[in-house]
């Protein structure tokens, strides 16, 4: 099981889900990823900056509590997670996944850099205006019935399904 | 609670968070394009599968009274505008927040440049803030759920919105079966895949 190269997506999706348990009983929060860039960011942002740290949304992100660093440590453990998955398996990955000549009709590693750095800026600039990304308002909004999360999913994949069909070619 | 000890059951809870990444293939490009081009399937199962099993997890807890749900407030102005910005970055970026990390830990190179320019959107927001929690998109009511409004409780509705993505997922699997939809290499880049179909055309030509 854990050499296999891919599960079903019903079993992962069902892994995923039982770790609500944990972050309820323990942490007290619901699984989410993405104010954990605002942890990171707004700390490395304040070595440079410190005025930052006198707006109160970065002052409460960068604070050291249990809530804040739990998400950080668990981002960074996706990574871990992620590399220990695909060792166990073997799999080899190219530096960059063969769809992107087709989406973005050009094979420059340059360029597919540029779009990711700029898809990954307004992902966090957006996500952090909805205060919540595909985990936060997704997996764990929608499991608890948040009506502003279930809006903010839908535009997210309206959004993402716009931009797939319009901007990028087909894969 | 400690923040060492947070720290210590953020990392365990991440590494299996991201193990199950990573065999679900949902991390990869060619999984979360190609469901936004609606020509794969596997992220939106995964991500029903993961909603479903948190609803009947909560609706557990919640109801034997173990824990209290935290849903983030309806501002209706910011999930919208929020969420449409976002869904043209998982689309850009071919990644959400936390499948980047997953990305990284894989391998593909460019999922660095995703991270930075999140962490760069992340600050970009934080100077923006101030001035954006002013305008319409701070407005917004409060912790809204559905339940509530059916007037029922929670647990019986989150056993309903499980049981609806049950049926969901039976139909949708029917319709698209997971299996060929990880590509020979199992990164949904189905398009170089032979198909089936083209291989049968092929035998009773020759």
């Amino acid at each position: 099981m854990l050499t296999q190269k891919a599960w079903s997506p019903y079993i992962a999706g069902i892994v995923i889900g039982l770790l609500q348990i944990p972050a309820f009983l323990i942490i007290e929060t619901a699984l989410g990823a993405s104010s954990s860039y605002v942890t990171v960011g707004g700390l490395i942002a304040s070595w440079f900056d410190p005025a930052l740290l006198k707006i109160g949304y970065v002052a409460r992100h960068v604070a050291i509590n249990a809530k804040n660093w739990w998400q950080v440590a668990l981002v960074a453990g996706v990574a871990l997670g992620a590399l220990l998955s695909m060792t166990l398996s073997g799999a080899r990955r190219r530096s960059i996944s063969p769809i992107w000549q087709r989406a973005l009709g050009s094979a420059s590693p340059a360029k597919r850099y540029a779009v990711a750095f700029f898809g990954g800026f307004i992902m966090l600039f957006g996500a952090r205006i909805a205060d919540g990304c595909t985990s936060g308002h997704g997996i764990s909004g929608m499991a608890q019935l948040a009506v502003g999360s279930t809006v903010a999913v839908a535009a997210m994949f309206l959004g993402g399904i716009a931009t797939a069909t319009l901007v990028l070619r087909r894969i | 609670m400690s923040v060492t000890l947070a720290i210590a059951v953020g990392l365990l809870m991440g590494v299996v968070f991201g193990f199950a990444l990573e065999k679900s293939r949902v991390f990869e490009p060619g999984i979360i394009v190609g469901q936004m081009q609606l020509r794969n399937f596997i992220m939106l199962k995964v991500f029903l599968a993961a909603v479903a099993t948190g609803a009947v997890v909560l609706a557990a807890l919640n109801g034997f009274g173990y824990v209290k749900l935290a849903p983030k407030a309806a501002l209706y102005g910011a999930d919208i505008v929020g969420g449409l910005i976002l869904g043209a970055g998982i689309a850009l970026a071919g990644a959400c927040p936390g499948t980047t990390l997953a990305q990284i830990g894989a391998g593909y190179r460019d999922a660095l440049f995703t991270l930075v320019g999140g962490l760069f959107g992340a600050v970009a927001y934080s100077y923006a803030e101030p001035a954006l929690s002013k305008t319409f998109l701070g407005q917004g009511g409060g912790k809204l759920i559905f339940s509530d409004l059916a007037g029922i409780p929670y647990w019986a509705g989150a056993l309903i919105l499980a049981g609806t993505i049950v049926v969901i997922l039976v139909a949708l699997e029917s319709w698209r079966p997971w299996r060929p939809e990880l590509g020979n290499d199992f990164d949904g880049d189905i398009a170089s895949t032979p198909s089936v179909s083209a291989k049968i055309h092929i035998v009773p030509a020759e």
